[in-house]
């Protein structure tokens, strides 16, 4: 046998290998699709051959209060990006280049990183409803874009510390400002960066659920909270369940699949390159 | 920290630069993020810290003036329950990151042979770890359900008898193996990336010395793989103890307080028996207990930061 051949049986081998194991460990993920995908009346049996149809999403994006829960969702993902990068593009740069005393500051920013959510829970609560400002998609604004910000700022100085510092030196002997250096050589040069990171925040935004459950009610109650309804409402109704789950969860899963390339350096807060 | 501070404070006092460029300048980057960080941080933690010494009890009017002293925080730590809650808390979360770090090195050291479609296979297999915590603990619940579960007609099916998932003695394991679930796609990209970083040279050198497939692994392969399992481990070991979403939606602590975290614990306290002292109390715990738990990380982070690329 050829070497040629002993690699490509090697290779079909652990592909097949591969397949088998990805199907098993997928096995929820694969059920949770197919559940969308069925009528009522199949949802109780458990088998894998069915009639599809798109009842289950008709019905779901049909249900005004799950419209409301996504746009708000949307809407509180879409402004908690758009207010972190603003504040953390400029905060990232300092900290990266600029000469300023950092070091205080960046503590603060990993310590920031690691409390836990529970913790300020409760006095945001109190705080939040003496302010009058429960239910409001502008408390999770707030909440969700400083949660973000840590990770971001340190995310962002990373791949700001990638330019040379050179560059930004040649630009101020030209008579750049600080303002300029940043949005007209150093973004453009991050850009791929800078799109991961609000991605990131957006996953981030669009996944939580704990301040979410505690500081809304009806009014501002974002998609994860939809979920519990379908489970509450008339027993379990799996097929709104199953439609559900994947209109929430596909467009996370599509945004983290394309930027894979940064998602272990945004995990790692940099720490791996990936 | 003080001596940066006290350095920070001198400097800004001069306006401006020898070379005449203006000095407060760059602080304004950073501005906006120390505001908000202080407003969502920094208020609230001291807040907390103040409430944490009285005896307020939100149903009752006035008891947040009486003054407690450290009685909260004796209460807290002299009580089996909140013990309880650390327990399972550090075993879920150790229980987790070592199941997830063994299934994720095994597939990243499958993934990183030669194989069809690998870059799929890569992109599907990490799909678990995004997918809505809150959605991927609705969904389980479903799959555990033990009449019509989907995981008990597929043992029935197998001709095994069912099983009660979310029960006493077996929903603590139950929520371990939904966390693994979730987790393993972390720990396969993160040593995945460590594996693709191995130096080539050193495995030919070995493979020319004689080293056989077990060897290579063992001596070359997991010495260079150490540091990525370790911050892989530290990050999911921080987020499985902080974990809330999917203990809440599975069990909600329960039954018993055979699920009970921290997490669980203090929701419970603070939105059933809104008890502030004490929740504020349990929060400073935790928050001690977390950092002190995190500070080789945070350590590591902040020494590999000032080092230059």
């Amino acid at each position: 046998m050829t070497l040629a051949m002993r690699a490509l049986i090697r290779k079909t081998v652990l592909s097949l290998a591969c397949l088998a194991i990805g199907v098993t460990y997928l096995f929820p993920y694969i059920w949770m699709v197919l559940t969308g995908f069925r009528s009522a009346a199949d949802t109780l049996a458990i088998r894998f051959i069915f009639t599809p149809t798109l009842a289950g999403f008709g019905g779901v994006l049909g249900d005004s209060g799950f419209q409301g829960h996504v746009l708000n969702s949307i809407v509180v993902a879409l402004t908690t990006t758009g207010t972190v990068l603003t504040v953390a593009i400029p905060a990232g740069y300092a900290l990266a280049h600029l000469p300023i005393r950092g070091a205080a500051f960046l503590v603060a920013v990993l310590v920031a990183r690691m409390v836990p959510g529970i913790a300020i829970l409760i006095p945001i609560y109190l705080a939040a409803s003496r302010l009058g400002v429960l239910d409001t998609h502008g408390v999770l604004i707030l909440l969700y874009s400083t949660f973000n910000l840590p990770f971001a700022i340190w995310l962002l100085r990373g791949f700001f510390r990638d330019v040379p510092g050179e560059i930004r030196e040649a630009a101020i002997i030209d008579g750049c400002s600080d303002r300029q250096v940043l949005t007209m050589i150093m973004m453009p040069l991050t850009t791929s960066g800078i799109v991961a990171t609000g991605v990131f925040v957006f996953i981030a935004a669009w996944n939580e659920f704990l301040f979410a459950l505690a500081l809304t009610n009806t009014f501002a109650a974002t998609a994860p909270l939809a979920m519990v309804s379908f489970r509450n409402e008339y027993g379990v109704q799996w097929t709104a369940i199953g439609a559900a789950a994947l209109i929430i969860s596909t467009p996370v899963v599509l945004f983290a699949v394309a930027m894979q390339r940064f998602l272990v350096r945004g995990l790692t807060m940099g720490s791996v390159k990936g | 920290m003080s001596a940066a501070l006290a350095g920070e404070r001198r400097l800004s006092l001069r306006s401006v630069r020898a070379d005449g460029r203006p000095l407060v300048g760059p602080y304004w980057f950073i501005v906006p993020a120390v505001v908000m960080l202080s407003t969502v941080y920094l208020g609230p933690m001291i807040y907390a810290m103040m409430a944490s010494g009285t005896y307020w009890v939100l149903t009752e009017p006035g008891s947040e003036h009486l003054p407690a002293g450290l009685a909260n925080y004796v209460d807290v730590l002299s009580s089996p329950t909140f013990w309880h809650a650390v327990r399972v808390t550090l075993l879920y979360a150790l229980t987790s990151v070592v199941l997830s770090l063994t299934f994720g090195t095994a597939l990243a050291l499958l993934l990183d042979n030669e194989l069809f479609f690998a870059s799929m296979f890569r992109s599907i297999l990490m799909i678990p770890m995004v997918i809505t915590p809150a959605v991927i603990a609705i969904f389980w619940k479903l799959l555990y359900e033990q009449e019509a579960g989907v995981f008990n007609s597929v043992l029935t099916g197998l001709g095994l008898g069912k099983v009660a998932w979310l029960s006493l003695d077996r929903a603590f394991m139950s929520m371990v193996l939904m966390d693994v679930w979730q987790s393993t796609p972390f720990f396969m990209l993160v040593i995945l990336a460590g594996l693709q970083s191995v130096d080539q040279n050193l495995l030919d050198a070995a493979r020319v010395d004689g080293a056989n497939i077990v060897q290579r692994f063992r001596f070359v392969i997991l010495p260079h793989l150490v540091p990525y399992m370790v911050i892989a481990a530290a990050f999911r070991g921080i987020a499985t103890m902080n974990d809330f979403d999917k203990i809440w939606l599975l069990t909600q602590g329960g039954p018993g307080d055979s699920t009970t975290t921290i997490t669980i614990y203090t929701y419970k306290i603070a939105f059933s028996a809104f008890d502030m002292g004490r929740t504020t109390a349990i929060a400073w715990i935790f928050v001690c207990i977390v950092l002190t738990a995190t500070s080789p990380l945070l350590f590591h982070l902040f020494k590999t930061s000032r080092a230059r690329p």
